[in-house]
């Protein structure tokens, strides 16, 4: 007899374990179940237009990295160049070395330049009811590329389009009314500045036929300023 | 006794440590399950305190309304009716029931020792 009942009180209690195992399985599961879906609800709940404001809290941050770090470069760059200096004050040798990294460096854009040059400005025809096409009289890309060539044939040591640094890897875009140069967009008119010679700049532009005759031609208003002073940033301002 | 509380703490660890997924209007059915298991758990409590409680009847009774409640539940999705509501109803009912005999048993106990 009590055997028995020892083995009813086992076959008892595992029933009893089973149930409260299914209980406590079903009862922590949605707990956790509906605990996931708060936080889902947190994550998701933020609107579009929080989501918007928080990439663009990320984008600020991001470009305030740039600009930090473009300082240091920059920084780091002087920093090389009084070396370079000094290195010209020691040895003779190295002068000519020294000076002709600071002209390439001039070249490919990364020091910022000033001296006097040629600002071509490169303006949309008038509106004429002769013209039905709005192409036949607005400035296109075409045209700044045929300027900035003939600058730099004619001995351009830089050039900027509307005070962008332009460099051996530059490209322009047409996009509908605007250009982009380097990603950046640039509405008309289009002030093309050029540092060389501006005796030489000017008359390439004017010969006969040339450049300025082709512009003319295609209804666009060139305006030439000769014997500026001009300043340039560097490539690696925004 | 400690073997029950051992599967109670072993099915709610098992609980939280699962991460299925099941969609959101399933969860329904999940939270009349626990409805009717609880309904059940204190049926059996007042059927001890009445001296009325059996086993088969507690065990069988506690699998038999989670089953029923779900497909109570998933019959009235697929119907279009909101039958887990019906479900929902009928146990929180006798959930009140319940737990209000088990405290009225429970004070005419404490009642009678003391007096």
């Amino acid at each position: 007899m009590p055997k028995r009942n020892d083995r009813k009180s086992i076959s008892k209690s595992i029933i009893f374990s089973l149930v409260f195992l299914v209980l406590g399985f079903i009862m922590a599961y949605s707990y956790s179940l509906s605990n996931q879906r708060e936080a889902e609800n947190d994550f998701s709940g933020g609107t579009f237009f929080e989501q918007k404001e928080q990439y663009r809290k990320e984008l600020i941050e991001q470009q305030e990295r740039n600009k930090e770090l473009r300082e240091e470069l920059s920084g780091k760059q002087g920093a090389v160049q009084e070396f370079e200096r000094s290195v010209t004050d020691g040895e003779e040798d190295y002068t000519a070395y020294a000076r002709e990294a600071e002209e390439l460096r001039r070249f490919l854009g990364l020091v910022p330049v000033k001296g006097s040059g040629l600002k071509v400005t490169l303006q949309d025809g008038d509106y004429s009811a002769d013209y039905v096409n709005p192409n036949d009289y607005i400035v296109h890309e075409s045209h700044v590329f045929q300027v900035i060539n003939e600058l730099y044939i004619s001995g351009a040591e830089a050039i900027a389009v509307n005070g962008q640094r332009i460099h051996g890897n530059s490209n322009i875009v047409c996009t509908g009314p605007v250009i982009m140069v380097d990603g950046v967009q640039h509405p008309a008119p289009f002030t093309i500045e050029a540092i060389g010679s501006p005796d030489v700049l000017t008359a390439s532009m004017q010969l006969a036929g040339g450049v300025q005759d082709q512009l003319v031609n295609d209804n666009i208003i060139v305006t030439l300023d000769e014997g500026l002073d001009i300043r340039m940033p560097a490539l690696l301002s925004e | 006794m400690w073997i029950s509380i051992l599967g109670l703490l072993l099915g709610i660890s098992l609980g939280l440590l699962t991460d299925v997924q099941i969609p959101p209007e399933y969860a329904s059915y999940l939270s009349i399950a626990v409805l009717a298991s609880l309904d059940t758990l204190f049926g059996g409590i007042r059927a001890h305190l009445q001296q009325v409680y059996d086993d088969k009847v507690f065990v069988s009774g506690f699998f038999f309304n989670i089953v029923l409640a779900a497909g109570l539940a998933f019959l009235g999705v697929h119907l279009g009716v909101d039958l887990y509501l019906a479900a929902i109803f009928a146990f929180g009912v006798r959930l009140f029931q319940n737990i209000a005999v088990i405290r009225r048993l429970l004070l005419a106990k404490w009642t009678e020792k003391r007096g």
